[in-house]
C-alpha cells in the first residue's frame, strides 16, 4: 500500500528530479487500479489499459503542477484519468480535444482563498464518507463517476423522478463537506 | 462570492466527467470563477480519487505487470516533466478576461461579429459536441431580443453583468435557463457584459432519427 503522504513525495520526486524509481511506484500502485476504476463504467480491458497508461505518463509530465497542499495524489490522478477517459471517448469518432488543459484549472493561480480543503490528510475522511452514505445515495454517486452518467440519465435508468435523484445527491454533497470541514480551519 | 451557483447536480455531472463539451466548458468556466463552486468541485473530485483508491486490485494478471510498467518507461524518454506554469501566464492578450479554461479555445484572429445590429457574437466550435456555444457582448442597457428554447440554457458571466426577470448576474454567477421560459437579459449599467451561452439546439426532435437530424437542423439558425 501507498499512504497519501507517500504518494505525494513520489509525485514531487518526479518534479525535483525526473525520479523514475518513483515513477514505477505510482505507476504499480496507482496503474491497475485506474484501469479497474476505468472497467466499471464498461470500457473493454484493452481501452482501459491504454486510458491508465495514458494517465500515469501525463502524471509523469505534469507532476510539477501537482500540489499536496490542494489535493491528495489519488484526486489528482483521478482527475487526470477522468480527462484522459473523455479524450479516449472523443478521440473514437473526433480528433482529440486537449482537454489536459483542464488540469490547470485547479492551479494554484487563485491562490486566494481556498487553500488545504482537501489535503492529503483529509482524503482518509473522503474514504470513511463513502462507507457512511446511503445505499441510494451511493448507487447514483457511484453511476455518476463509474459510467459517466448525468443525473438526468442516471433518474432515467433509476427510473426516479428527476427530484428525487437531486436530493439524493444534495445529501451526499452535503454527508462530503460535513466530514471534510471538521479538517479545515 | 457568487449569488447564482451552478446547481449542485451539474457540479457533480461535470467532475464526474459526463457533460458534453460544451455544458462542460460553461461550468469550467463559472468553477474557475466561483471560490464556492470550486470547493464543491474539488470535494467530488476527491471522492473521485477514494472510489479510484478502493478498487479492489486483481491477483491475477492485470495486464499491468512489469513488462507493460516497462514499455511505459521506455516511452518517458520522450516525455519531459513540463515546469510548473507560472501564475497569469495562461492569459489571453487581447481577450484578458477570459477565465484559463476559455483560453485554449479562442483561436488566433476570432472576433466579435455584430448579430442584429444588437450584440456581438463569437460561436466556439467544440468537436463533437452539438451545443450550441457562444460568447455574447452586449453593451451596458442593451439586451438580447426576447427568446425562448426548446432545451435548455447556461449562461456564466465573464465580464460585466446583467439582469432579467430571475435576477442580478454578475461575474461567475451561472444561469440555467428552463428553456422555455422566455427571458429578456439587459446588461448592466457600465463596461460591456461578456458572456458564455450554451443552448441545447432549440428545435429538438424526439424519435429515433432525431439524434442524428438535430445537428443538420441546428445548422439554419442564426
Amino acid at each position: 500500500m501507498l499512504s497519501a503522504d507517500e504518494a505525494a513525495d513520489l509525485i514531487e520526486a518526479i518534479a525535483t528530479r525526473q525520479d523514475r524509481a518513483a515513477f514505477a511506484s505510482l505507476f504499480r500502485h496507482f496503474a491497475p487500479r485506474v484501469k479497474a476504476f476505468i472497467m466499471r463504467g464498461g470500457a473493454d480491458a484493452e481501452a482501459a489499459q491504454e486510458v491508465a497508461q495514458e494517465a500515469l505518463i501525463m502524471v509523469w509530465r505534469k507532476a510539477a503542477s501537482f500540489d499536496r497542499t490542494r489535493a491528495s495524489a489519488a484526486t489528482w490522478l483521478y482527475t487526470i484519468a477522468r480527462n484522459k477517459r473523455i479524450d479516449h471517448l472523443r478521440r473514437n469518432n473526433r480528433p482529440a480535444i486537449d482537454t489536459e488543459d483542464w488540469l490547470t484549472v485547479f492551479a494554484p493561480e487563485d491562490a486566494d482563498a481556498d487553500k488545504s480543503v482537501l489535503a492529503g490528510q483529509t482524503y482518509t475522511r473522503v474514504k470513511e464518507l463513502l462507507g457512511g452514505l446511503s445505499a441510494d445515495q451511493l448507487v447514483v454517486i457511484e453511476k455518476a463517476f463509474f459510467e459517466d452518467k448525468t443525473h438526468t440519465v442516471i433518474a432515467e435508468e433509476l427510473k426516479l423522478p428527476l427530484g428525487t435523484v437531486k436530493s439524493r445527491i444534495r445529501l451526499a454533497l452535503g454527508r462530503l463537506r460535513d466530514a471534510l470541514e471538521k479538517d479545515e480551519p | 462570492m457568487s449569488r447564482h451557483p451552478a446547481p449542485e447536480e451539474l457540479l457533480l455531472d461535470y467532475a464526474a466527467g459526463a457533460l458534453p463539451a460544451g455544458p462542460s466548458l460553461a461550468v469550467a468556466l463559472h468553477v474557475a470563477l466561483d471560490p464556492q463552486s470550486r470547493r464543491t468541485v474539488d470535494r467530488l473530485n476527491a471522492l473521485g480519487g477514494a472510489l479510484i483508491e478502493r478498487e479492489p486490485v486483481p491477483q491475477v494478471d492485470s495486464g499491468l505487470d512489469d513488462a507493460a510498467l516497462d514499455r511505459v518507461l521506455a516511452r518517458l524518454g520522450e516525455v519531459p516533466v513540463e515546469a510548473r506554469p507560472a501564475p497569469g501566464a495562461r492569459r489571453h492578450k487581447a481577450f484578458d478576461w477570459a477565465p484559463a479554461p476559455l483560453v485554449p479555445h479562442l483561436r488566433p484572429g476570432m472576433d466579435w461579429r455584430r448579430v442584429l445590429g444588437q450584440f456581438d457574437e463569437i460561436r466556439l466550435d467544440l468537436p463533437g459536441d452539438f451545443h450550441r456555444v457562444s460568447l455574447l457582448r452586449l453593451e451596458a442597457g442593451r439586451g438580447l431580443p426576447e427568446h425562448k428554447h426548446a432545451g435548455y440554457e447556461y449562461t456564466v458571466v465573464l465580464q460585466g453583468g446583467y439582469t432579467d426577470a430571475t435576477g442580478n448576474y454578475g461575474v461567475g454567477d451561472f444561469a440555467v435557463g428552463p428553456g422555455s421560459v422566455r427571458h429578456e437579459p439587459i446588461a448592466d449599467p457600465g463596461e460591456p457584459c461578456i458572456a458564455m451561452i450554451v443552448v441545447e439546439q432549440p428545435i429538438v426532435l424526439t424519435g429515433p432519427w432525431g439524434r442524428w437530424l438535430n445537428p443538420l437542423v441546428s445548422r439554419g439558425l442564426i
